[in-house]
């Protein structure tokens, strides 16, 4: 049996499936039939998130261009194969997409789904430029019976939450300063199989198919800032460059944004490097009662020394469990142990589906997003100073 | 013995440069100085008033050393660890000696509800060193019961007996509250007599705040939503003695949507569950007020509030839940007065 026939076999096959007992019992009814388009990590991670969610999830196709994540990504679910999207969008066993290839691909297949009339969760940055972004929102403006949502996901946790809400409390008083980092000490690179080229590997190195560092990793922060100030940046400032690992890569290695929110009163440092993974993560947010410092599971709250003494108003404290001081001044902002932000994100999604209502990263705060981020890598190749439009306010 | 002129002579310089030593002692400014750590799990807060840092860090380690030493169960080498594992007696040290001796008049006056006695019931539960077990069903439970009990401890001399080897115990309702009261002991050997101590939420308090002359304060924490965000559900004032909370809202196993509290009734063997959500006490020290929050816990509110109304040393607030599900709150008529600074 060559290829093409085998592929259509278990296609037929995992059809079957879909109607056996077996499988009615493993998904409930109302569960939303998936599409993953991308197989590469973030889309069999998103597989493997599903697994674990069969009662809102049956994935019933799965596309990619590349055979060797097709064939990978077919090992973690029954599904129907597919190597153009185009047609998997056709399928009628097709409710909801999840988007998660290179980031050129965004639009175009986000577009195709939407006009398709599927549901899309796509992963973040939402596209690849602004022009892209203002079309998306165009679009999905005139679909209206359909979710858009965009995978940026500390929407969706529990601890961002509660940070969002610390925020517009005012506990950590007037915020003028947040630092960003997300940095490596690797090449950022994966391994090339045989026969495959580059490019359709580590996509994240060209310029045609990336946004490099800022989109890939900067732009979680960027959309957690526009969102828990309910913002956007005025202005942004950027350098950066191929500063370590010159093995011909087009995407910087090495990036520093500076994003002034006028508003606000604030200045944004997002950085990247992939020359030192000491700090690895940072996300601090700092105002006149205090900072509050993020991991993506863990956060801490260090009051500044007069909030302190607010929230130490007496003396002493008698509780059965009294609030609790780490060593280092700060107190922990949740105690239970989070989820996999993706988790939470895909049960969002499924409701937001269910119900018909806008996801709290929807295509309006995706697109503020997508343009913070093109700004920010326009400002690194450019070295100009780039200010926001109001074409820009979606 | 009479004092002739001549001699009352000889003492008047010295009586004068008492004088001037006791004015220039007097006049030497008690400063505040704080000192914070962990020990026994938790963290400690010690605030006091001196003319100079008197009590050092290497003071405090070294109490908290000596209490684990002999009553920690998370130490495997402890006095207490060696009692519940031999098969009949150790022989005490002073801080176990004194700690057993408060555990069994406590239990004597609260009828059983406090027993220290309590260890084996601990761990089936889930609450002990070990760590979450399965759940023990009533034949379990009734066989547990078996080794629980004042009566089957007694002291000879120096030496702790069992009456059998299962007979095994748990000084964590006791242990921290007889730790704070060291360390006031050992603040009171260096004549300082303005402070407060306070370990994992147990405090002691003597004296007042200086220059301000000011009573100390203390917070009375009830269930809150964040931990940044403590609800301060009374705060009373304090010339003198301890105070300490127990409540069941924060430690607590959760099977099929049933919580357990940590609190255990060493007469059922089954975790206390009444309309209590916390008991604060107030005592003259806080080995008394550490052992009564629990027993007071297991009492539920009516039966508690009665037994420190009998008591003039004692004052309590309670944390409840009304029939319909509300939380509310009530106090003693001695804890009242504490309210006015």
């Amino acid at each position: 049996m060559d290829r093409r026939h085998f592929l259509e076999m278990t296609g037929l096959l995992s059809g079957v499936l879909m109607l056996s007992p077996a499988t009615l019992l493993a998904h409930r009814e109302d569960a939303i039939r998936i599409g993953i388009i991308g197989c590469g990590d973030r889309g069999q991670g998103i597989m493997q998130m599903m697994a674990s969610l069969k009662e809102q999830y049956a994935i019933t196709a799965i596309c990619d261009i590349l055979d060797f994540r097709l064939e990978a990504a077919a090992k973690l679910a029954p599904a129907k194969t597919y190597k153009d999207y185009r047609q998997l969008l056709d399928a009628k066993d097709v409710d909801a997409v999840v988007v998660a290839t290179s980031l050129h691909m965004h639009y175009a297949i986000a577009a195709d789904a939407i006009r398709a009339g599927k549901s899309v969760y796509l992963e973040k940055t939402m596209t690849y430029n602004i022009p892209e972004a203002q079309e998306l929102v165009k679009l999905c403006a005139r679909y209206t019976g359909q979710i858009l949502a965009v995978g940026h996901q500390y929407r969706y946790t529990p601890l961002y939450f509660k940070v969002k809400e610390m925020i517009s409390k005012g506990y950590l008083g007037d915020v003028t300063q947040i630092d960003c980092r997300w940095d490596r000490n690797w090449n950022w690179r994966r391994p090339v199989p045989t026969g495959y080229a580059d490019e359709q590997i580590n996509w994240r190195m060209y310029k045609r198919y990336s946004g490099g560092l800022p989109a890939e990793l900067l732009s979680h922060q960027m959309d957690f800032i526009n969102w828990a100030f309910d913002t956007h940046p005025d202005e942004v400032m950027g350098t950066g460059g191929i500063d370590h690992f010159n093995d011909g890569r087009e995407t910087y290695d090495n990036v520093q944004v500076l994003l002034r929110y006028k508003e606000k009163g604030m200045i944004g440092n997002f950085g990247a490097t992939c020359g030192n993974a000491h700090e690895g993560y940072i996300f601090k947010i700092k105002g006149t009662k205090g900072m509050v410092s993020l991991l993506p599971d863990k956060g801490v709250f260090y009051p500044e020394e007069a909030a302190k003494k607010e929230l130490q108003t007496v003396d002493g404290v008698s509780g059965a469990t009294r609030l609790e001081w780490n060593t280092d001044g700060g107190i922990s902002i949740v105690n239970e142990k989070m989820q996999d932000g993706t988790w939470y994100a895909l049960k969002e999604f499924y409701n937001t589906v269910k119900t018909g209502t806008q996801p709290v990263s929807n295509v309006k705060t995706g697109a503020t997003t997508a343009v913070c981020v093109h700004l920010a890598n326009e400002a690194i190749f450019s070295h100009k100073i780039l200010s926001w439009k109001p074409a820009y306010n979606f | 013995m009479p004092v002739s002129m001549k001699q009352f002579k000889k003492i008047i310089p010295s009586l004068l440069l008492l004088g001037v030593l006791s004015l220039s002692y007097r006049s030497a400014e008690l400063r505040r100085f704080y000192i914070s750590g962990r020990a026994q799990g938790t963290t400690y807060h010690i605030t006091y008033y001196a003319a100079d840092s008197l009590l050092t860090r290497s003071m405090i380690d070294s109490i908290f050393d000596q209490v684990d030493s002999s009553l920690s169960l998370y130490k495997p080498y402890s006095l207490v660890n060696r009692f519940n594992t031999s098969a009949e007696a150790v022989k005490m040290d002073r801080h176990m000696r004194k700690v057993v001796k408060a555990a069994l008049e406590t239990s004597r006056i609260t009828g059983g509800i406090f027993d220290m006695t309590v260890f084996p019931l601990t761990n089936a539960w889930g609450f002990g060193p070990a760590g979450q077990q399965p759940l023990p069903d009533s034949a379990a439970v009734r066989n547990l019961l078996t080794c629980i009990g004042s009566d089957k401890i007694h002291i000879k001399g120096n030496w702790l007996y069992k009456t059998k080897p299962c007979v095994q115990l748990d000084p964590n309702g006791i242990a921290q509250g007889y730790a704070v009261d060291l360390v006031a002991d050992k603040l009171e050997a260096l004549r300082i007599h303005n402070y407060l101590v306070e370990l994992g939420g147990e405090l002691r308090v003597k004296g007042r705040k200086q220059p301000s002359g000011q009573k100390m304060s203390i917070g009375i924490e009830a269930p809150g939503e964040n931990d940044f965000e403590p609800v301060m559900e009374q705060v009373i004032y304090l010339d003198k003695g301890a105070v300490t909370t127990s409540g069941n809202y924060r430690r607590y196993h959760e099977t099929n949507g049933k919580r357990r509290s940590h609190l255990l009734d060493p007469r059922t063997g089954y975790p206390i569950s009444n309309e209590l959500i916390s008991v604060t006490i107030v005592a003259p020290d806080a080995m008394t007020a550490d052992a009564l929050d629990n027993a007071l816990m297991g009492m539920g509110l009516q039966h508690a509030l009665r037994f420190i109304e009998k008591r003039p040393a004692l004052a309590a607030h309670f944390i409840y839940h009304r029939p319909d599900g509300s939380v509310t709150d009530t106090m003693s008529s001695r804890f009242k007065r504490l309210l006015k600074p």
